[in-house]
This record gives structure tokens, C-alpha cells and sequence, in this order.
């Protein structure tokens, strides 16, 4: 897959800031670069995780499909390189952000600030707490979607055992949305006991790292409900290492490709469908739609998440469902 | 004599960094739950406004949930068209809730619902209603009364659905769970989650709002 050049440039400061003169030289006052089309800001959290990595291609390919160019920013999970990231916008001239925040409550500050300079800014996947900000924000419905993979979770683990929980990162919203909804229904079993619960950043090789350490003192756990698919895969590999893939029911959240392919091939149970390509697209058309001058948007538009499991993977692929592909 | 200073020096800023890193930590140790409080640290409270939404708006609503008969007639002569014609959807996506009301019988029950044959239609026909734990978004999203731009932050627009489905528990369930229902007159009036079409519209599952059961 090809990675945006930002991505590539991002752990590079010198570079970083070569790029950032470019893109200010790159345009004139009214922000339009040398072939006279707008530019669109695509600010992802991280691309160090390919779900991220389409719903960043994805708003990407459809914004310039309407006409615009587009370049693509990585935050790495960093609220200061987000900011950062900003910064450039704002002085670069770009009329629009598709925005993928990095905390709900930090990103708040950035997206005012891009309100200020007048530069309309669409959430993507990702909410901030306000709905003053952003004008509109397209977000997967974690919390139903979690409930239905609870019931899952049940059905498959029993009413009784041990489970681990391994965490996004804390300050995302997505995170907790997705433990809430999980635990509104595993609650409900006092049978099942949670034996651990801690962060791994939504990330594939801290998945790995903490599921290696849940399992020396919990050996005898029965599944891991994973709050993403990264982590889901990293903590596969876990068990995989310590010989227990059989033992332990892995359940993941996002239906990334590799997690898809593994519950068709029985190695994860059920993972949590969400629409990066919709919510990209969506994204992208409503920022086209302000510029031409609609003003009328919901501010939050939830996008629902499909239970995928081993009776119905077939219908899925792709990031989506292919079906409807 | 050298190494006795050396070691006085060493312990004594080992001495002053243990002193400058108790009062000045280069990075606390906060539980995950604090940090999940924090997050969803806000002045809402869904208690209250559940309190207030389901005597305001949600029991006022019941007039307006179409007839369940009407509904699953619906359902055998055309179930792709059930969405359009009385489904309300929220967002993007292929699922969608019904809010539908109706008379009937008890003809059964086991340890999460109850089978209800309706008798308030043109022809016979059968839905469940849901005794046993109740999740999800049904009430919340089905009546179309709440809207997810009424409140700013997601995770308390989730409470909501929370608090909802456990004052159902509390307050509309107990009759239902009951003994001795067979045969028993009921009126409710409820919403249906429909995520899949294929598994979901037969027969109907109701998280009840409101139940009364009456002798036969």
C-alpha cells in the first residue's frame, strides 16, 4: 500500500518543515496552490495502523475526485504534532480539514482555532466533546456496536470464565464507548470475571506486549476483548507465542482486513464492522457541499457497526461489507 | 579516603533526586478507572433526564407507535419495504428500529420473552416481547424523541440507553416475569431493533415501554 509522503516525512523534522515551507510557498494568500485548486487538509491520529491508513486514502481519493488537492497529515497519536499539524494548516490556507482527532477533549482547541481562521473542519471516526466546533462529525456507533459483540462475546465464552480487556488509549471516546458497551452487557453475568483490564494504545505490538504480560499472571484466562483489531492481531500473536490460541477466544473491533481473514480462518472470534470508506467518504462530500456554500448539516451523524462473526464473515471484505461494494 | 567522598557525594544526590522526584514526579500512576471518570466526567445526568424523558415525552409518545398487527401483515406481504414504511433509521446503516403497539395473548414464554399471538388484526399473527436482560439502543433510538445532537458528548448520550433499558428492567419487566401468564390478556407497547432483516422481523422482538396484563 502507498504511504503518504507525510507519513514517510513526519519522524523527520527537518523534512517536516522543508514540507511545511513548500506547502506555504506552494500558494498564494487565498490558499490555492500553483493549478488553482482548493486544498483539503486530511489530519489522520495515526497512520501506524492501516484502518487509519484507509480512512485516510479514502477521504483522500474522494476529495480529489471532487476537485480538490488534498495532503495528508500524521499525528501519530501525538496531541502536539496535532496541533502542530494546525498550525500549518491555518497558515498554509487550506480551506478545508477532514479530521481524525487524537482526544476528544484536547481537539477541541484546534478545531476552534481552525473556526477562527474560518476553515470548516469534518470529523472523521474520531468525536470532540463539543458540538460547537466541528460542522459536522461523521463517528461509528462504538457503544452498539460493543453491545452486539457483548452478546457475542456470551454466546461464545459461556455465562462463565475469565476474560482480559485490553484498552485504547484513554483520552479517545471511542474507547470507552466501546468498554462501556462491551461491559453493559458482560456485567450482566457475574460469572464472568474480568482478571485484567489495561491499555495498549489501539496498538498491534503494545497488544502483544501486555497480553504477554496479562497471560504470566492470569494463565488461565478464556478469551480478550480487544477495543481494535490492531490489538486484537498483536494479542493473537501473543497466545500464538505462548502456545494458548486455542485456549483463549480473541475478540476484536474495527473489521480490518487481517481480522476479518482470521476469523474466516477461526483464529479470532468477532470482530466489530466499522465503515472507515463510508465515514471518509461522508467526510469529504459534506466539506465539498460547505464549500459550495450548504450550510445545513447534523452535527453528528453515527455510522452503525456490524457484528461480524464465523456465521457471517463471508459477507465481508474489504472494510465494508460486499454487498454493498 | 578518596571513596568514602565519592560515596557521600552519590548518596547524597541520589539523596536530592529521590527529594526532587517525591515533590516534583516525572509521571503519576492514575488507576484506569479515574482516567474513565475523568473522560466521561460531565455535568449530565442521564438519571435526571431519563426521569424527565420518559414522563414528558416517552409515555405521552405511546399514541403515536403504529399498530404491531398492522406492522407484521406488513412484514408477509412486502418485509424489504417494513424499513420505509414504518422504520426510523439513525445515521448510516442498514439497521433500523419500530415502534409499534398492540394487543393480544400470552401463548408463551421462556426464560428471556414472552410469545404474544396479537389479536387486534385482520389476521392472526405472533411477536415477542423481551423479558430478560435488556441491551442496546432500541428505546433510545426507536421512538425518534431523543436525538444525538441533544447531547454534546457520546458517552453520555449512551448513558441515556443505559439508564433507559435499566428502568425498564425495574419498572416494566417484574408482571412480565411473572408465573401463571399463559393465557393472560396483555397490552403493550414497545420498540424493535432490526439489524438483519432475515432474522430479525420474524417473529418481531419487543423491548416493552409499557405493559399491562389483564385476566383472559
Amino acid at each position: 500500500m502507498q504511504r503518504p509522503l507525510t507519513q514517510l516525512l513526519a519522524p523527520r523534522p527537518l523534512l517536516f518543515l522543508l514540507l511545511s515551507m513548500q506547502l506555504f510557498l506552494g500558494c498564494d494568500s487565498k490558499g490555492k496552490t500553483s493549478s488553482a485548486k482548493p486544498r483539503v487538509a486530511v489530519i489522520i491520529s495515526t497512520l501506524n495502523n492501516p484502518w487509519f491508513v484507509v480512512l485516510a486514502d479514502s477521504s483522500k481519493q474522494r476529495a480529489i475526485e471532487l476537485g480538490y488537492d488534498v495532503v495528508v497529515f500524521d499525528s501519530q497519536n501525538d496531541p502536539a504534532k496535532e496541533a502542530a499539524h494546525f498550525d500549518n494548516v491555518i497558515s498554509s490556507g487550506f480551506k478545508a480539514v477532514l479530521f481524525n482527532p487524537t482526544d476528544a477533549d484536547g481537539s477541541v482547541a484546534n478545531v476552534r482555532r481552525a473556526k477562527i481562521a474560518d476553515i470548516p473542519v469534518f470529523c472523521m471516526d474520531r468525536e470532540i466533546n463539543a458540538n460547537d466546533a466541528a460542522i459536522s462529525q461523521v463517528l461509528s456507533d462504538n457503544y452498539s456496536g460493543c453491545v452486539a459483540l457483548g452478546q457475542h462475546f456470551v454466546k461464545e465464552v459461556g455465562e462463565s470464565g475469565k476474560y482480559a480487556e485490553l484498552l485504547g488509549l484513554v483520552g479517545d471516546n471511542n474507547t470507552w464507548n466501546r468498554s462501556k458497551g462491551f461491559h453493559s452487557v458482560v456485567d450482566r453475568y457475574p460469572e464472568l470475571k474480568m482478571v485484567a483490564q489495561q491499555s495498549a494504545d489501539f496498538d498491534r505490538a503494545k497488544g502483544m506486549e501486555v497480553l504477554e504480560a496479562i497471560l504470566q499472571a492470569n494463565p488461565d484466562i478464556n478469551a480478550v476483548f480487544c477495543g481494535n483489531d490492531a490489538m486484537a492481531m498483536g494479542a493473537y500473536q501473543a497466545l500464538v507465542a505462548s502456545g494458548k490460541e486455542k485456549q483463549v477466544k480473541v475478540f476484536g473491533f474495527d473489521g480490518a482486513d487481517d481480522v476479518v481473514r482470521s476469523i474466516a480462518e477461526g483464529k479470532i472470534v468477532a470482530t466489530g464492522m466499522q465503515f472507515p470508506k463510508v465515514m471518509a467518504t461522508t467526510a469529504a462530500e459534506s466539506a465539498h457541499k460547505y464549500l459550495q456554500g450548504e450550510r445545513e448539516f447534523s452535527q453528528k451523524t453515527p455510522v452503525a457497526v456490524e457484528l461480524v462473526h464465523q456465521g457471517n464473515v463471508g459477507k465481508y471484505g474489504d472494510y465494508g461489507k460486499k454487498e454493498a461494494n | 579516603m578518596l571513596p568514602l567522598r565519592r560515596w557521600r557525594i552519590g548518596i547524597a544526590a541520589a539523596a536530592g533526586l529521590a527529594f526532587l522526584f517525591y515533590f516534583f514526579p516525572l509521571f503519576h500512576i492514575v488507576p484506569l478507572k479515574t482516567v474513565q471518570q475523568q473522560t466521561s466526567q460531565s455535568l449530565f445526568d442521564p438519571v435526571a433526564f431519563v426521569d424527565r424523558f420518559w414522563n414528558d415525552q416517552l409515555i405521552p409518545a405511546a399514541d403515536r407507535a403504529v399498530s404491531a398487527s398492522e406492522v407484521v401483515e406488513w412484514i408477509r406481504s412486502d418485509p424489504k419495504g417494513v424499513r420505509v414504511k414504518y422504520g426510523r433509521q439513525v445515521g448510516l446503516g442498514s439497521s433500523y428500529y419500530l415502534f409499534v403497539s398492540g394487543r393480544g395473548r400470552v401463548d408463551s414464554s421462556d426464560k428471556s420473552s414472552l410469545e404474544i399471538s396479537l389479536n387486534d388484526g385482520s389476521e392472526p399473527a405472533k411477536i415477542r416481547i423481551i423479558t430478560g436482560n435488556i441491551f442496546g439502543n432500541a428505546v433510545r433510538d426507536g421512538t425518534g424523541l431523543i436525538d444525538i445532537n441533544d447531547i454534546p458528548n457520546s458517552q453520555d448520550f449512551n448513558a441515556v440507553s443505559s439508564e433507559i433499558n435499566h428502568r425498564i428492567e425495574q419498572n416494566v419487566l417484574p408482571p412480565l416475569r411473572q408465573k401463571e401468564l399463559i393465557g393472560k390478556a396483555i397490552r403493550f407497547v414497545g420498540c424493535a431493533e432490526i439489524v438483519d432483516e432475515n432474522t430479525d422481523l420474524q417473529p418481531l422482538r419487543l423491548v416493552p415501554i409499557i405493559v399491562e396484563v389483564g385476566p383472559p
